[in-house]
């Protein structure tokens, strides 16, 4: 009996030219799929997943009509048409807006009479907090509210502050995600102007 | 009788039906398990295709509606979580703002194309059905199909395997006529027996 069922279970030798003839398929198959997985490992690792092309920047500025933090008449975005138009989101919770806060002052001083407009929008802050931070930190620049994140979201934005330059044809011409500087707005402004670079 | 059904299920005496006769009854019944197994797993397959296929059902309130959009958009300030699933402000914001844009009458792809512009398809938790996001989506069908052939060829090399050989290619004996079998056997459990 036993010998039988060891009979059984050994079936045959027939599989094994077969066999033969399926390593080199079985091994070409393994090639390719290594290879495959390696040319896509190096794709992936050349790519940095943090950064997300801005997709706004080159089409027309989304439109908004935002009341100002703390009272006043409301501004529009298609008023500004033929003027540069520096829209900065910030908020009162971000220490990094505090960071930037000189250079936009200094923005504010140097473009303002040649027709630069530089708007603040406040993001995910109550009025007070929000009228409390324009207080202290002096800026002279008309900040608007946001009520829901309408305008942020339109514009994409994923934390603050991050700031837009808007062309004086509607579009957008940079964004700057994080505390901006000086001169990298300046040279965008200055590049938009008439007679501009 | 007691005897007889210990001789039988020592095997020293075949059946009269002749159910131990042949070793091709074993394979048979092997093939007949893996047909039924085969037919079983493509039946289940087939479900679970149908099932994917057809999706989820339809939503019809509101509620569900903000729930199916922002169950496909891509928090932006979380690490991995839907608009649906996300606890920020944000987030909760997002679904304020496809509930609102629903309500005015706009379609969901609508609102989708929407955070598209704004974000880019980045925003979109699955990949667009185009270009190398593609790849996403045939990558699985291709190992699919790659698995089932080579679930294939395994079992008809199973099936080749299991099938009795001609007595002069190989070790195993050709089927034995009832009586010689019967001889043998009887041999064979004398051997045992000593």
């Amino acid at each position: 009996m036993s010998a039988r069922s060891a009979a059984e279970r050994h079936p045959s030798s027939l599989g094994g030219g077969a066999r033969r003839r399926a390593r080199p398929l079985a091994l070409a198959t393994v090639v390719v799929a290594v290879g495959l997985l390696a040319a896509l490992f190096a794709f992936g690792l050349g790519r940095n997943p943090d950064v997300v092309q801005p997709v706004l920047v080159g089409r027309a500025a989304p439109a908004f009509t935002l009341a100002r933090v703390g009272g006043g008449a409301p501004v529009s975005l298609s008023s500004l048409r033929g003027q540069v138009v520096v829209v900065n989101f910030w908020a009162s919770w971000c220490t990094d807006c505090r960071v930037e806060q000189p250079a936009l002052a200094s923005l504010w001083s140097s473009f303002r009479d040649r027709g630069v407009v530089l708007l603040g929008v406040s993001f995910q802050d109550p009025a007070s907090s929000a009228l409390e931070y324009l207080r202290s930190s002096g800026s002279s620049w008309p900040s608007l509210a946001d009520p829901g994140s309408r305008t942020a979201l339109a514009y994409g934005v994923t934390g603050v502050p991050e700031t837009f330059v808007v062309a004086p044809d509607g579009r957008i011409a940079a964004k700057f995600i994080g505390p901006v500087s000086y001169g990298q707005v300046a040279d965008t402004v200055t590049r938009l102007l008439p007679g501009g670079a | 009788m007691s005897s007889a059904a210990g001789a039988g299920r020592d095997g020293a005496v075949p059946p009269e039906d002749g159910r131990r006769a042949a070793p091709g009854g074993a394979a048979l019944r092997r093939s007949g398990a893996l047909l039924g197994l085969v037919a079983a797993a493509l039946v289940a397959s087939g479900a679970l295709l149908a099932v994917g296929l057809r999706g989820p059902a339809a939503p019809t309130t509101l509620g569900q509606r903000v729930q199916a959009v922002a169950s496909g958009l891509r928090c932006p300030v979380c690490e991995d979580l839907s608009v649906a699933d996300s606890p920020s402000a944000l987030a909760g914001q997002m679904r304020a703002s496809i509930a609102a844009d629903l309500r005015r009458g706009m379609g969901p792809a609508e609102v989708r194309r929407q955070f598209v512009q704004a974000y880019g398809p980045w925003i979109l938790l699955t990949p667009p059905r185009r270009g190398l996001a593609l790849v996403a989506w045939l990558a699985p069908l291709g190992l699919f199909l790659a698995g089932l052939l080579l679930a294939a060829a395994a079992v008809r090399r199973w099936l080749r395997g299991s099938t009795p050989r001609p007595a002069s290619a190989g070790t195993s004996p050709a089927p034995l006529p009832a009586a010689d079998r019967a001889l043998l056997e009887r041999a064979l459990a004398a051997a045992e027996d000593e």
